[in-house]
């Protein structure tokens, strides 16, 4: 790992740069010139219809795709010289997607464990007992052993958060996380992640549709045709 | 949790899919060990034919593609005792002929007939055969045949063969459309011989209208002080031979083991061994690469969040390569179990117990399970790198 990237923050934690991103057939720009700085512990949603470009803005700053233009900088380092960025994703960075994706021939407490064979732990016996204090942190320990066919939804969603903080990320990205919960559950795991992101001092950034969600956020990114079109801070926006 | 844990639970994850890969994958290992298998065990009860009763070389008609058909006049033999340094020659006439199974039924020209193994030595060799230490046979009931038998229509059944047939001393049986009758039953360390039937060399001769001739020959030498020299220079006063009409005779003198290896007959087992093996193998690959596919393709989601949460493309080849390799060793194990399991049972069939040795060499086991583990490579090289290039972005969205 570069050390520049475990480094004090100086500046913003990430910041893109003149993202462009244009699909494979040319006919569709996803991204146009983008520009975004997000300061460490920050809690930014990024909002916008389908088809904005949000999700593939938040794949570009998540390392999982690469901009035709532009550069992403992380604590002042570019990405683009970076040489590897799965080691990158798999030490810094936690996802977490509104489709949860576990693994599902293993039990919960295994599937926090699969993003630490790249991570900092080594002794298997201490991968456990991180896997099964993070269990505890989102309030599934009772169900460590049990596959994902066998819990709901929200419990799933609980499990995925709990493996996205594996390796001690600095910043989380979630992706519509709440999309495929009923109103209880979304709420339950909107309150983990804010709680978890202000316990660790995490860098939150999230793609909602979801006003409710975005009202709790530090600041809110709106995107329309691939570009910024507006970013607020929803308190102060309730103050005026 | 080991990354080996991982691997195990994705393997069995599909348990319907696993088990029939891996039952498919043990069809296609078992034969290729079960045919080694035989074929190993033929090549070392021929070469113990030779080598436990002391032969070292072992001489057969040179310049023929099959070597048992080819025939050697008996006069030759006179010449090799000749030789200097050569203790024993022991001549022999091998033919696979036609024995009835059972006896004729009141009204039938002929009952049904099965294949075995004769083979005729001269008095001599009987004598020699039971009175050596170790014995060359077991004599377990009757007598040996002896050269007051000879022109009496009289041999010598294996005892497995003479259990298949139901026979004892004193009962007669149908060879080459004559009756014999049975002097003794015999055990050999060899199992064809236990399966085979032995005459006497002149009866052999007259019945097969073979007068004088041998199919081959074998030649124990006195003890020197460089045996591979003295084997060498008698090898090659052999083939120096020449027969009544002056010309040199065409032999071939090998040591046992290289006869072995040459042995146009035992290479056509060992090929036609192979050329099966190389088939089961070709299913087994295609069977392994199938499975592996489809499960990269059903769980190209999967992977995609893999590769997003960091894990590089070499992990996943390794993952993907890992659980074939597991499918492949299962398979190689039900196989070997398998061909153990069909062999042994074979043994109990009168249709090949004369020709079958039960057990499989360790070594054909061996082969088995390197070549499974080399199948579920094999298989899985192509699925692991298909898995390994898959984009995380595009894997994620994948329906």
């Amino acid at each position: 790992m570069n050390d520049s990237l475990r480094g004090p923050a100086q500046g913003p934690l990430l910041e893109a740069r003149g993202i462009c991103k244009t699909y494979p057939d040319g006919q569709v720009r996803a991204l146009d010139k983008v520009d975004l700085a997000i300061a460490q512990g920050e809690f930014v949603a990024i909002t916008g219809p389908s088809g904005c470009g949000k999700s593939t803005f938040l794949n570009i700053l998540g390392a999982l795709d690469r901009p035709d233009q532009g550069e992403l900088f992380f604590r002042g380092t570019s990405l683009a010289q970076h040489p590897s960025l799965d080691a990158f994703r798999a030490r810094q960075i936690g996802f977490v997607f509104q489709s949860f994706f576990l693994l599902p021939a293993l039990t919960a407490l295994e599937n926090i464990q699969v993003p630490m064979f790249e991570g900092p732990i080594g002794p298997i016996k201490d991968r456990a007992k991180k896997a099964a204090q993070l269990l505890d942190l989102v309030g599934m320990t009772h169900r460590a052993r049990h596959r994902p066919s066998r819990l709901s939804v929200g419990e799933r969603q609980r499990v995925a958060l709990a493996r996205s903080l594996a390796n001690d990320p600095v910043l989380l990205l979630a992706d519509e996380p709440t999309g495929n919960l009923d109103s209880a559950n979304a709420n339950h795991v909107l309150d983990l992640l804010i709680r978890i992101r202000e316990e660790r001092g995490l860098t939150l950034l999230m793609v909602t549709h979801s006003p409710e969600v975005s009202q709790r956020a530090d600041r809110v990114v709106r995107m329309l045709d691939g570009h910024v079109v507006s970013q607020e801070s929803p308190a102060i926006s309730k103050k005026n | 949790m080991h990354f080996a844990t991982l691997i195990f639970k994705n393997v069995f994850a599909r348990p319907s899919r696993s088990v029939l890969t891996i039952l498919g994958l043990g069809v296609a290992i078992g034969t290729m060990i079960a045919l080694l298998g035989i074929s190993q065990n033929f090549d070392t009860s021929i070469t113990e034919t030779f080598e436990k009763r002391g032969f070292d070389l072992v001489v057969v008609p040179g310049g023929m593609v099959d070597q048992l058909s080819g025939k050697i006049d008996e006069s030759i033999i006179e010449q090799v005792r000749q030789i200097p340094k050569v203790s024993w020659v022991e001549p022999a006439l091998l033919e696979v002929i036609d024995m009835e199974q059972r006896d004729r039924k009141p009204g039938e020209s002929t009952a049904p007939v099965m294949t075995v193994l004769m083979q005729a030595w001269p008095p001599a060799n009987f004598d020699r055969a039971v009175s050596q230490t170790p014995k060359d046979l077991d004599l377990t009931d009757g007598r040996v045949l002896n050269a007051d038998d000879t022109g009496r229509g009289r041999l010598m059944l294996g005892s497995t063969l003479a259990a298949n047939l139901g026979k004892k001393p004193g009962d007669k049986v149908i060879l080459l459309g004559k009756p014999f009758e049975i002097v003794g039953l015999f055990k050999s360390f060899n199992v064809f011989e236990t399966g085979s039937v032995l005459m006497l060399l002149s009866d052999a001769q007259a019945d097969l209208d073979s007068k004088g001739k041998i199919t081959g020959f074998s030649v124990s030498l006195q003890k020197g002080s460089d045996p591979e020299m003295e084997v060498e220079a008698v090898r090659q006063a052999i083939l120096e031979l020449k027969g009544k009409d002056g010309r040199q005779v065409r032999l071939s003198a090998e040591p046992p083991r290289k006869y072995i290896e040459n042995a146009s007959h035992l290479k056509l087992t060992r090929a036609m061994a192979w050329m099966v093996s190389s088939i089961a193998i070709v299913i087994g690959v295609i069977s392994m690469l199938n499975t592996m596919i489809m499960s990269v393709m059903e769980r190209t989601r999967e992977i995609g969040i893999l590769r997003a949460i960091g894990w590089p493309k070499r992990r996943i080849i390794a993952m993907v390569l890992g659980e074939a390799s597991i499918l492949g060793l299962l398979g190689a194990l039900v196989g070997a179990l398998g061909a153990i399991a069909v062999t042994y049972l074979l043994t109990f069939s009168p249709r090949v117990n004369g020709f079958i040795e039960a057990g499989i060499p360790l070594s054909a086991i061996g082969l088995g399970l390197a070549i499974s583990f080399f199948i579920g490579l094999a298989g899985g090289v192509y699925p692991a790198i298909a898995a390994a290039r898959l984009l995380p972005t595009e894997a994620i969205r994948h329906e």
